[in-house]
């Protein structure tokens, strides 16, 4: 299998705090990663410093073998990576259609060319009822599918999902999980931050753990569930 | 795609409409003050426009583009009094020079954001002023009167009927009316609402914010000078006082916002009724000092309060509500 993002040794400085610290590891082609961790672990720090948000102060971020550690955002998704936002993003006085438009010109040259490909992927989303409203006037969940939407619509290799199910009922989380699904069996690998346990062990391949900044675990779902660090440092108690 | 057609379509109709009223009004008009009027409103109509694509449509709103306008003004104007180039030519000048100069400031105030950018426009549009007032090659604080006699009017631009400029000067409304309907449906159009409307997010989604918001200024720098050109051609002078004053500056921003920002026709629109109620209210109470001003400040603020999305609102049908699957099926039940 072709590893298509590397994150070596990445250390995330902002001042005295920080953030991350010396974490490593890979998201192989059509793979689903999780990564998991308390509040506060430095998990959206981690997703900034890939999808060029802000840089990282050491360590490097490898994407497809290209370098993107010094890359600027634009620059970084029209290599292939798409993210969502903690907070949805949303065009908030532009419509739906015209939201996921916007993302659909990543690839293509002219508005024309590109009605067709928007209309897809609001379809895969879930969204094609709600095209005309205004993004600032959708529900929480219907902004986290147009997060997701708009992601999706630049074509992306690999797509970034920072807490795309925080605030789910249960059947919507369900619909989700269907949709993440869908992504992989599309071809794109995902990397995505999640809180909600279920979700995790039911999509993803692998699981990293981060703690304080740190990389405490990696492996299968299992794997790290049964990791005695790993809950420690989610339910708290004494080093042994 | 069909309603994109109809659309399109009822768009040219409307344009077409609308510059056929343009082009036959002078036929019924006689006085000359009113033609006068008309052509002003064509210079604010430009202005407005230019103004629109970098404070409308990418939201980064410049209190600083008299300094285009005076840019365009003095190229015309000097060009004549010391080359004798013909304005045809020197305006085009002056639309790279403020094109070049937008890009070299751009570069530094684009980097910021809401009242930081408008504040350091402004300064900048106050400093040209001052360079200019204080320059003597290019006439100082009395300024260029170019007046030429010895050429024909078609190369100087100096026409003795007003209706000539009014002419000319439609065909450029026009011409950048049309420029204005192009980007508002292009790559461009879509790429400037989405700074507007989120920078992070459109960085995100693969947007090089920085280098559409520098086109954006550049564009609306040349199109700010041309009309800078047109009016320094009708007036046949100027000095630093009558082209690069602050309230130029806000002026403009004030047609785009009063008319409606961010779309095609709101500038135009904002034009003629602010040029007209500011030409007519001083024409009426010539006699009482500073009573147009105030009653033109009341009218202002009626617009505001009552229209916040600009005169455009007007003409647009309401917004229908876009009902949800839920809210439908409550309907239907």
């Amino acid at each position: 299998m072709k590893t298509i993002l590397e994150i070596k040794n990445a250390t995330k400085k902002f001042g005295g705090l920080v953030a991350n610290e010396d974490v490593s590891f890979c998201v192989q082609e059509e793979e689903i990663v999780g990564v998991v961790g308390p509040n506060g672990a430095g998990k959206t720090t981690l997703f900034n410093s890939i999808s060029g948000a802000h840089s990282l102060t050491s360590g490097n971020v490898i994407f497809n073998g290209i370098d993107i550690t010094k890359k600027k955002s634009y620059e970084i998704c029209k290599l292939g990576v798409g993210r969502t936002f903690q907070i949805p993003q949303s065009l908030n006085d532009m419509t739906v259609l015209d939201n996921v438009l916007v993302a659909s010109l990543n690839r293509f040259k002219t508005v024309e060319d590109a009605k067709a490909h928007t209309e897809k992927v609001i379809a895969m989303c879930g969204l094609a009822a709600f095209i005309y409203m205004y993004a600032g006037d959708l529900n929480v969940m219907q902004k986290k599918r147009l997060e997701i939407a708009r992601a999706l619509a630049t074509q992306p290799t690999l797509l970034l999902l920072d807490e795309t199910m925080a605030g789910l009922s249960g059947v919507e989380r369900k619909e989700a999980i269907n949709l993440i699904r869908r992504i992989r069996t599309s071809g794109i690998s995902i990397l995505m931050i999640e809180h909600v346990m279920e979700v995790v062990m039911s999509v993803s391949d692998r699981v990293v753990v981060l703690n304080s900044g740190k990389l405490l675990a990696e492996g299968t779902p299992e794997e790290v569930t049964g990791n005695p660090e790993v809950i420690r440092a989610y339910l708290g108690g004494k080093t042994i | 795609m069909k309603n994109y057609i109809h659309s399109k379509s009822q768009f040219m109709i409307r344009f077409l409409i609308g510059l056929l009223a343009a082009a036959l009004l002078p036929l019924f008009i006689k006085t000359p003050f009113a033609v006068h009027v008309m052509i002003l409103i064509c210079i604010w109509a430009i202005l407005g426009m230019g103004w629109n694509f970098i404070g409308g449509y990418a939201g980064q709103v410049s209190n600083g583009h008299a300094l285009f306008y005076g840019i365009g003004a003095y190229s015309c104007a000097i060009g004549m009094k010391s080359f004798g180039a013909t304005p045809w030519v020197t305006m085009w000048i002056g639309v790279a020079i403020s094109v070049g100069l937008a890009f070299v400031l751009g570069a530094p105030l684009l980097r910021l954001k809401g009242h930081y950018f408008a504040v350091a426009t402004m300064a900048i549009g106050e400093s040209g002023r001052i360079i200019f007032l204080n320059w003597s090659a290019v006439g100082g604080a009395t300024g260029v009167d170019f007046l030429e006699k010895t050429k024909p009017a078609w190369y100087t631009m100096q026409f003795t009927s007003k209706y000539s400029y009014y002419y000319i000067y439609l065909i450029f409304v026009t011409i950048i009316l049309m420029l204005t309907k192009v980007l508002d449906k292009s790559k461009f159009g879509y790429y400037l609402r989405a700074i507007k409307a989120n920078e992070e997010s459109a960085q995100s989604v693969g947007i090089n914010t920085s280098r559409y918001k520098m086109l954006a200024f550049m564009l609306s720098a040349g199109v700010v000078s041309l009309a800078g050109s047109l009016y320094a051609n009708y007036l046949q002078y100027i000095d630093p006082m009558v082209v690069m004053p602050l309230n130029v500056s806000l002026m403009i921003c004030l047609v785009a916002v009063m008319g409606g920002i961010g779309t095609v026709i709101g500038p135009v629109i904002g034009a003629i009724v602010l040029t007209v109620i500011s030409e007519y209210t001083r024409a009426a109470f010539s006699s009482v000092r500073g009573f147009d001003l105030f009653l033109y400040g009341i009218l202002v603020i009626l617009i505001v309060i009552f229209l916040p999305d600009g005169l455009v609102s007007l003409f647009k049908r309401k917004k229908q509500k876009v009902l949800t699957p839920l809210e439908m099926e409550g309907k239907i039940k």
